[in-house]
């Protein structure tokens, strides 16, 4: 168990409680007040949760298995342009991403989990070819002079010994989701980013303010989960 | 009996213009350890590797008990030969138990059988089951993993074993060490080996048959005697060495040769009786044993000089000895280091068996040649 890890998880909760508390009792007027109280920002934690979750479970499934296929040495020859086609992709803002995909698949929450899933397959899918490729020949010519099938290195070594760098993959690629979602609001999905666009909207700081706060210590609270995971599963 | 023949085998790397192995034609006969040995590059790994068809051949055929490998199915042919390769290829995150556990568990074994089969090979090598069954690889000394790597082989009982200087990286007492336990073990297993090196005591030492290659061509194929007294070329005189005696050594066990046996006491015997012993022996040496009859130490005149009433409370503690299994040469570098005219032998249990001197090195090359 990390010591750090764990101070900042449960430091971030404790200021998200706070947070919440302190907008509820002084929202800054009626207009505010409206947004800031329990059911709604529950609601915006639902919302934006659950965006992030199934964008998130959506990317690793394909993802990983992308990666996987990307490095068997049937398909070598893909590997450097699947990775190029990654790379050229993430530098692309998620601002943009959710823009493009509002314009042609129109408002609601199923246009932004579907940008969301697109931006976070990268992460995942660069970490997965990497982690499997970066095993030493030899562990591979090893089990594979022992005998085992094809199969069998994929599921005993490969991916045993890449998990903990794809969980790296998985880790960059929530906190990268969570701060999208927040801008997911612009198209009608809801969130934590309601506050902050309905605050900009009607300039109420303290919705802004709330709004930004809620989903930074979100993101940080998730981060220290998964790098506290990807922790225990490294190979020592 | 022929176990494994190689009939002009060729290979040729794609996208290479030279013969990686050129035209190998060899025979290996069961139950003994074939050598490849030259010097890097030479097509020694390529040729191990493609037994076990981890590289396949460009043309010619390789036969395993009369069958052609590449009638077999490559997973079928691989569970049937041991592997040991040149960076070991431990499993980092499994246990040693796993790693030793992996051929037992491709060949579907029942869990019972393969936990008490995975004991069974770690006390084989010398690792006790309580201590490292647990352990990763990277919890092992070097010389643990090359035992890890080996039981790990053995587990499966193959009859075949390719193994690709599997003791490369250790010092050079730790090798010597590995070597005699391993030639131990061979000698109750009589499996055929193919075992690959560049270091051409080793070779002498471990081979019962010894393949030179040179630019993946086999330029010798002979046993270790006949290797250093009737070398095929200049290049094979050049990599046996100048010192054909010296290399001799290597050809010699310490099992091979009679020894002197200096008296023996134990350590809850009297002082005057170790005085009485040391001034009797010729080499002026006492060998010091305890109730199950190992050897924990020696006296010698310089500890007769210490205080004490009893045995145990002068004896120097034994160090730096040989086996039945140490080579001449072993023995020979052990003396020069430990500074006597002698070393001292034990058995496998510990127990002595008596002191190799200098002259009886000079007596088994002289009658050896
Ligand atoms: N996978 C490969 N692809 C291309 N060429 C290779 C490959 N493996 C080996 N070679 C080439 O084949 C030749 C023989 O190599 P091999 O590994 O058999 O040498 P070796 O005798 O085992 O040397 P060392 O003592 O350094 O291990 C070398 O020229 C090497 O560059
Ligand atoms: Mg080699």
């Amino acid at each position: 168990m990390n010591r750090r890890n764990l101070i900042w998880i449960i430091v971030s909760f404790l200021l998200s409680v706070a947070t919440i508390f302190y907008f509820v009792n002084y929202p800054g007027g009626k207009m505010a007040a409206r947004l800031l109280n329990f059911e709604t920002i529950t609601k915006a934690y639902q919302q934006h949760i659950l965006m992030v979750f199934v964008a998130s479970a959506a990317a690793i499934i394909v993802s990983v298995s992308l990666g996987i296929l990307i490095t068997r040495p049937f398909f070598s020859k893909w590997a450097s342009i699947v990775d190029n086609i990654v790379n050229i992709a993430q530098t692309i803002p998620s601002l943009a991403i959710l823009a493009l995909f509002f314009t042609y698949l129109g408002r609601g929450f199923s246009t932004a989990i579907f940008a969301l899933w697109l931006y976070a397959l990268l992460p995942i899918l660069r970490n997965t070819s990497a982690g499997i490729q970066n095993i030493s020949p030899g562990i591979i010519e090893s089990a594979r002079g022992m005998g085992m099938s094809n199969l069998h290195i994929l599921t005993r070594i490969e991916l045993p010994l890449a998990l903990p760098v794809i969980m790296g993959g998985i880790r960059t690629s929530v906190v990268i989701t969570v701060g999208a979602a927040a801008l997911a609001s612009f198209i009608g999905a809801g969130g934590l980013g309601d506050l902050i666009v309905t605050g900009l909207s009607v300039s109420r700081n303290t919705l802004v303010v709330a709004g930004g706060i809620l989903s930074a210590l979100l993101a940080i609270f998730l981060d220290q989960v998964l790098d506290l995971i990807e922790d225990s599963l490294r190979i020592r | 009996m022929i176990k494994i023949k190689y009939e002009n085998v060729v290979k040729q790397f794609p996208g290479s213009d030279h013969l990686a192995v050129d035209n190998l034609n060899m025979e290996v006969h069961e139950g003994e350890i074939c050598i490849l040995v030259g010097p890097s590059g030479c097509g020694k790994t390529t040729s191990m590797k493609m037994t076990n068809r981890i590289f396949e051949h460009t043309s010619g055929h390789i036969y395993i008990d009369g069958v052609d490998n590449r009638d077999i199915n490559p997973i079928e042919l691989r569970l049937g030969i041991g592997y040991v390769i040149q960076e070991i290829g431990l499993f980092p995150h499994m246990t040693i138990a796993d790693n030793v556990a992996t051929v037992l568990v491709e060949k579907k074994w029942p869990k019972n059988k393969i936990h008490q089969r995975v004991e069974e090979m770690l006390n084989l090598v010398g690792l006790d089951p309580e201590i490292y069954s647990k352990r990763r690889p990277s919890g092992l000394s070097g010389g643990q993993r090359q035992r890890v790597g080996v039981a790990r082989a053995l587990a499966s009982d193959p009859p075949v074993m390719l193994m690709d200087e599997p003791f490369g990286a250790v010092d050079p007492i730790t090798r010597a060490r590995l070597q005699n336990e391993f030639l131990r073990l061979q000698e109750q297993m009589k499996k055929t080996i193919i075992f690959v090196t560049h270091d051409i005591d080793e070779a002498i030492k471990m081979g019962d048959r010894i393949a030179v290659m040179r630019y993946g061509q086999l330029v010798q194929y002979a046993t270790p005697d006949d290797l250093l007294s009737m070398p095929a070329n200049d290049f094979v005189s050049s990599l046996v060495g100048g010192n054909r005696s010296i290399k001799r050594l290597n050809l010699i066990k310490v099992e091979d040769i009679d020894l002197y046996r200096p008296p023996e006491v134990a350590e809850g015997d009297s002082k005057t009786k170790v005085v009485e012993a040391v001034a009797g022996d010729k080499l002026g040496v006492a060998l010091v044993v305890d109730d199950r009859g190992k050897l924990v130490g020696t006296v010698t005149n310089t500890d007769l000089k210490r205080k004490g009433e009893y045995v145990k409370d002068i004896y120097a503690p034994a160090h730096d000895l040989v086996g039945p299994k140490s080579t001449l040469r072993d023995t020979l570098s052990i003396m020069l280091g430990y500074g006597e005219g002698y070393a001292l032998a034990v058995d496998q249990e510990g127990k002595p068996r008596g002191a190799v001197s200098v002259d009886d090195i000079f007596s088994a090359v002289k009658d050896n040649e």
